[in-house]
């Protein structure tokens, strides 16, 4: 078995305002934790049922496993695809407690079964509320049991629906840590759903990046934030400055004088840099800028520039030096810049 | 939470085991003898069911008014699931006669009934007791009201009689009486009385009793009805006030009419119809209607039980029994004088 | 999207973002829209009947009906339900503010006292109203003393405006108080806040709120009034409904079904304004409030008019007609010598009612789910139809399927089964309604979580959706049977020869003037209606 999941032009078109999914082709490893991003309505979800198999494709295939589960001839019904699911609102059953709502997917109900309820149980942390009902346990807790729920019967794939987005924010970065715990230690496939870049950056082994039903980039994390395929991907992950300029090759002129690219282009351009790519310091190193605004976080500051042209960056540096409204420091860049031709495309040329 | 559900469930369960005991009540005896009644069931009701105990014979009854039922029977035509067709006047039986639904019934039968009036000149139907048109009216009431008790039906339309008298239009006794008015009258004369009584605020009822029980609340003065309703009354209390008035000879008030019985031509156990209607003829059920429906038995052997003049006694007037049967006539002149709405 | 309800629901739907496959939700789908199609043949053919015959009337029944008689019929039923519609708002606004806003003793009891009201069979009412009310009567009784020798008889317009203004007021005061307990306080406190006075505030901010829940209750009630026929038969106000019957008992199927058709159409017309208004209007629930502090308005010296206003409401459309029960009890009226047990009363009545709601919540099923999950426009269409009931008022289905039967299906022709079929189809989109509205509620993801843990479509909607749904159905089921078991005109015209239940025993013992015999059944039936109606707002309380 070479991949946990393959889609192959998974297409789905909707008669009604429905996100529709066009043309996907996704590949999965086995305990590969991959996140499907992108702007809301953008077919995310659409994918994720399509897999489920809540939706029946229009075109295209799902495998899972070694296992055809949706082509033009096939259709393999959610009950015997062997893909456990946990759903955005958690969807516990609100008429049987805890426990039960674990054993739910068990086939064996015997021994075995209830073994596997008490592991998963455990695994969650929630031995004590077995018995409890779904209304009576919090937005985290909740979560959890879905997990448990889902995972259960050792589904071959794990799909989690925007399962985040529900909780406080101050919660959410810790219950996403146990569930990366969890799932690294079941060393389950997973496909994550998100419109939340940071939660897509920090979780994942890979991102694959959806806009408007159509796969645009699929990579590591530290490449989609760093060499986004194009403009689009650019602006929805992460902060970015965009200069005009005029490519030759590996470098290009811009405001900021010449600059390095990471790939050839020529002609006209946008250049892309990442705030964190900017040095700012009092050395006459650079570009001369003058500090506009300054926002202070504590493990790191931003800086609102100006440039003598009248060009706006904006740069994130460590709080080591000090910077006030008003400062004249010079600024240079760190790594080459990432450029979009008028296409937006950033892929050599 | 938990045990409003446990409660629902109970519910549940109680409603499915009651349905369960209920369905054996809900089938039908297919085989019991199918009677179409025009005649009330607190009248004929209880010889029916006696019927039943002598013979072991099962009857189903289906209860309407006497022009309803026939019109049913004119309906369901060939597919009319009944045997015995009792009417509570003869222009009903007179108009199946007359559309050739009845069957003929043997002499032996036919000459049980005295008098030939209340007998089918065909043969197909005929008459189980016999009562009066009369007034009913309460004394104090009249009293208080001040008024007289009138010569003729046809003074209630005068003002002082405006809200205070009773009449059940839809009840086929008061029909016939009206078809014996169009005899007497004539149709123009008849439907002007009909929409001159209703212009006086003529109380309707439903039926023949709760008539005679409105005139004993001091609802209304006077009712029209058949004679023997009161003796009803008086028999479970003879302290009410409340007596019956004979109109006068020729008065198209007065009227001796008949309930009778005919077998269908459809019925598929016309013998044990025939039993029936024998039965309803034998001095037992003769008796029956002289002592407890008060009516007139139509049999030699049986008397009257109480005081009421006698049929002879009673001028009725100068019409043919049989020249009532222009029901769908007399239905439409009543139903178009608005004496229904 | 609940029709003719007993009881108003919120409506709370999960916004559904995927549009699942019926053949995946719910097994087979085809079953589903087979199953409906033979239901919507069923529902179908009292309607196709009327119309067939009364085409068949052609000239003749054109001209009957122009006769200035029946003219008058469609006069007499318009001024009904006028006249009705208002005097029940009249009761029922102030009612439904009382048991709401105010800090009146006793609201629940008031309330439980005031719905009691609507579910006393309408020609129950009437029939003890002419006689507390008549010439003679209690009320005459207790003028004596200061000279009232004999009052005006009530029977006709006024008798049955009197009786159905007492019966439906409740339909006007459920959805206001609905309305009342959940409209947006904080726009009065804003009003108080800019130098209005209590009254101004009422006028100007509450009234307009309640404008959308008066208007649907006061199409309940003008429903119910062209639909009832207890009241007017009872009162003998010739209005459509009697008329229908007095046609029908005689078996003149032309007349009949011309009166019907009008009578139908007049009933569509009145529906199309009410979806207008629900349109427009937005949904409200019932209930104790609970989930919410709500500021009441202290009566002060208003206190005891206020008491004397539901109390007066209460002893009329409640009280008058358990007295005038329990007098008859005494027997000062002949004697019936016809004697039914009433054990065999309570077991056909129990029995019939408890199947018909049985059928009828089991063929709202495969409805509800089409409803649902319709994903065509023959889905939407097979659902709309299936709500014919609502629109046929229970005499034109009896007197169709009585025509019918006898003419073209022997075989059913006084069965129980064709009663059975009578009362479905006109409380089948109570069922669809209630079952409808219990799954709307359900979050489709529930049944999505079963099917991905393996349980195939048929096992997730019977262990998933039809538990989380049992209370809904239920209370469905219980609305129905309440109304069958209430229903007097299907149960007279369809009932096999020999059935009697508690309403035809009271017809038939009113129509005789065995008023004593009417009392015992008049009892049993309000009260096991009493019970049910308890049942149905606990349901209603538990969803908050």
């Amino acid at each position: 078995m070479e991949f946990s999941l393959q889609t192959e032009h998974l297409t789905k078109l909707f008669d009604g305002d429905l996100p529709a999914v066009r043309d996907v082709t996704l590949r999965v490893q086995p305990g590969e934790i991959l996140t499907i991003l992108g702007p809301s309505g953008g077919g995310k979800t659409t994918t994720l049922r399509l897999i489920a198999g809540f939706e029946r494709p229009t075109g295209g295939s799902i495998k899972i496993g070694d296992s055809v589960v949706a082509d033009a001839n096939h259709f393999v019904p959610p009950e015997k695809r062997k893909v456990g699911m946990v759903f955005q609102d958690y969807a516990l059953f609100p008429h049987i407690n805890v426990e039960e709502n674990i054993a739910f997917g068990i086939r064996d109900q015997k021994r075995e079964g209830e073994k596997q309820v008490k592991r998963m149980l455990d695994l969650v942390g929630m031995e004590a509320d077995a018995n409890r009902m779904p209304h009576e346990l919090s937005g985290g807790q909740q979560q959890r049991v879905a997990l448990a729920r889902a995972l259960a019967p050792n589904p071959d794939i794990l799909l989690l629906d925007e399962p985040f987005s529900n909780l406080d924010t101050g919660l959410r970065a810790q219950v996403r840590n146990d569930v990366r715990d969890i799932l690294l230690e079941t060393e389950t496939t997973a496909i994550f759903v998100t419109h939340d870049q940071q939660e897509a950056l920090s979780l994942s082994d890979e991102i694959a990046v959806i806009f408007d039903g159509r796969l645009v980039q699929v990579a590591t994390p530290h490449l989609i934030y760093n060499r986004p395929v194009n403009s689009q991907v650019a602006h929805f992950i992460g902060e970015a400055n965009f200069l005009p300029g005029e490519a030759f090759g590996l470098t290009a002129s811009s405001s900021l004088g010449a600059v390095k690219l990471f790939h050839p282009k020529s002609g006209p351009v946008q250049l892309m840099i990442r705030p964190e790519a900017i040095f700012v310091g009092h050395q006459e190193i650079g570009n001369r800028a003058s500090i506009v605004w300054r926002e202070f976080y504590g493990h790191y500051q931003r800086l609102g520039l100006e440039l003598d042209d009248g060009s706006e960056l904006i740069a994130r540096t460590g709080v080591d030096r000090f910077f006030q409204r008003g400062d004249n420091v010079w600024i240079s860049l760190q790594m080459p810049a990432l450029a979009f031709d008028q296409s937006g495309d950033s892929t050599a040329s | 939470m938990m045990l409003y559900k446990r409660y629902l469930t109970l519910f549940v369960l109680t409603f499915v085991l009651v349905s369960v005991f209920a369905i054996p009540a809900l089938t039908d005896e297919s085989d019991a003898l199918t009677i179409y009644s025009g005649r009330n069931e607190s009248l004929i009701g209880p010889i029916l069911a006696q019927f039943t105990e002598d013979t072991g014979i099962a009857v189903e009854v289906l209860y309407g008014g006497t022009s309803a039922v026939a019109n049913q029977i004119l309906t369901e035509g060939d597919n009319s699931p009944a045997d015995v067709f009792i009417a509570q006047d003869g222009g009903a039986l007179g108009a199946l006669a007359a559309a050739d639904l009845l069957s003929e019934l043997p002499e032996a039968t036919l000459d049980r009934v005295i008098d030939p009036a209340f007998v089918s000149p065909d043969g197909v139907w005929v008459g189980l007791s016999g009562r009066a048109r009369v007034l009913v009216y309460g004394p104090e009431t009249l009293e208080a009201m001040a008024l007289e008790l009138p010569g003729s039906i046809l003074d209630f339309t005068g003002e002082e009689w405006r809200g205070v008298v009773g009449w059940a239009p839809a009840n086929a006794s008061f029909v016939s009486n009206v078809t014996a008015m169009r005899i007497l009258l004539g149709d123009e004369e008849t439907s002007q009385w009909l929409g001159d009584m209703i212009a006086n605020d003529v109380q309707s009822y439903p039926k023949n009793t709760p008539i005679v029980q409105a005139v004993i609340d001091g609802e209304i003065a006077v009712g029209l009805v058949n004679h023997y309703y009161l003796f009803r009354f008086l028999a479970e209390d003879p302290d009410i006030t409340a007596a019956l008035h004979f109109f006068l000879d020729g008065d198209p008030g007065a009227l001796i009419n008949m309930a009778g019985a005919a077998i269908l031509k459809t019925s598929d156990q016309p013998d044990r119809a025939l039993m029936l209607v024998d039965y309803l003829l034998s001095d037992d059920a003769q008796e029956y209607f002289a002592s407890t429906t008060f009516e007139y038995p139509l049999v030699e052997t049986v008397e009257p039980a109480v005081d009421v003049p006698s049929l002879d006694e009673i001028e009725s007037p100068d019409i043919d029994l049989s020249d009532l049967d222009d029901l769908q006539g007399t239905l439409e002149l009543i139903e178009e004088s608005g004496a229904l709405d | 999207m609940e029709h003719s309800g007993l009881i108003p629901t919120q409506l709370r739907r999960y916004r559904d973002r995927g549009a699942p496959d019926l053949h995946l939700q719910f097994g087979n789908r085809q079953l589903a829209q087979l199953v409906s199609v033979v239901l919507v043949a069923v529902v179908m053919t009292p309607v196709a009947f009327i119309i067939i015959r009364a085409i068949g009337a052609g000239q003749e029944g054109i001209e009957y009906l122009l006769q200035a008689r029946n003219l008058r019929i469609v006069g007499n039923s318009i001024a009904l339900m006028v006249t009705v519609t208002f005097l029940a708002s009249l009761i029922g606004v102030p009612f439904a503010w009382l048991t709401s806003r105010s800090d009146l003793p006793g609201q629940r009891i008031w309330l439980v006292l005031g719905l009691l009201a609507m579910v006393i069979p309408s020609y129950l009412t009437a029939v003890t109203f002419t006689d507390a009310f008549g010439p003679k009567g209690a009320l005459q009784q207790l003028l004596e003393p200061i000279g009232v020798d004999r009052l005006p008889n009530i029977k006709g317009f006024v008798g049955a405006c009197l009786t159905l203004t007492f019966v439906t007021f409740p339909y006007v005061l459920l959805p206001v108080r609905a309305a009342l307990l959940y409209s947006d306080r904080s726009l009065e406190e804003a009003g108080h806040s800019l130098g209005l006075n209590r009254w101004q505030v009422f006028a100007k901010i509450t009234l307009p709120q309640l404008q959308p829940a008066l208007a649907a209750g006061m199409l309940m009630v003008a429903l119910y009034c062209l639909a009832d026929f207890g009241a007017v038969a009872v009162m003998r106000f010739n209005a459509f409904t009697r008329a229908i019957f007095l046609q029908t008992e005689s078996f003149r199927m032309d007349k009949a079904s011309v009166l019907a058709l009008v009578l139908v159409a007049m009933t569509v017309l009145i529906l199309m304004l009410r979806s207008r208004v629900q349109h427009r209007g937005r949904h409200y629930r019932i209930g104790t409030g609970a989930n919410r502090q709500l500021q009441t308005v202290q009566l002060g010296k208003w206190r005891l008019p206020a008491m004397l206003f539901c109390g007066t409401v209460v002893f009329v459309g409640v009280f008058i007609p358990l007295l005038v029960l329990l007098d008859w009890l005494s027997g000062r009226t002949l004697t019936n010598p016809i004697h039914v047990s009433m054990t065999e009363l309570l077991r056909n009545t129990v029995g019939v009612s408890t199947i018909s709601a049985l059928t009828v919540a089991v063929a709202a099923l495969p409805l509800a789910l089409l409803a649902l999950r319709a994903s065509s426009r023959i889905d939407r269409w097979l659902v709309n139809l299936a709500y014919t009931g609502n629109v046929l008022p229970s005499i034109v289905i009896a007197l169709a399927l009585v025509f019918f039967a006898s003419q073209n299906l022997l075989s059913l022709y006084q069965t129980l089964p064709l009663l059975i079929i009578g009362y479905s189809i006109r409380y089948l989109p109570f069922s669809i309604g209630a079952t409808h509205s219990a799954f709307a509620q359900i979050n489709p993801r529930y049944e999505e979580a079963a099917r991905s843990l393996g349980l195939s479509a048929r096992a997730a909607l019977l262990r998933i959706t039809l538990p989380l749904a049992r209370g809904g159905i239920l209370a469905g089921l219980a609305l129905v049977f309440l109304n069958v078991m209430k229903e007097l005109p299907t149960t007279l015209i369809l009932r096999p020869i020999g059935f009697r239940t508690f309403a035809t025993r009271i017809w038939s013992a009113y129509d005789e003037a065995f008023l004593s015999s009417i009392a015992l059944p008049g009892f049993v039936l309000i009260l096991v209606s009493g019970l049910v109606l308890i049942v149905i707002l606990r349901h209603n309380d538990s969803l908050h």
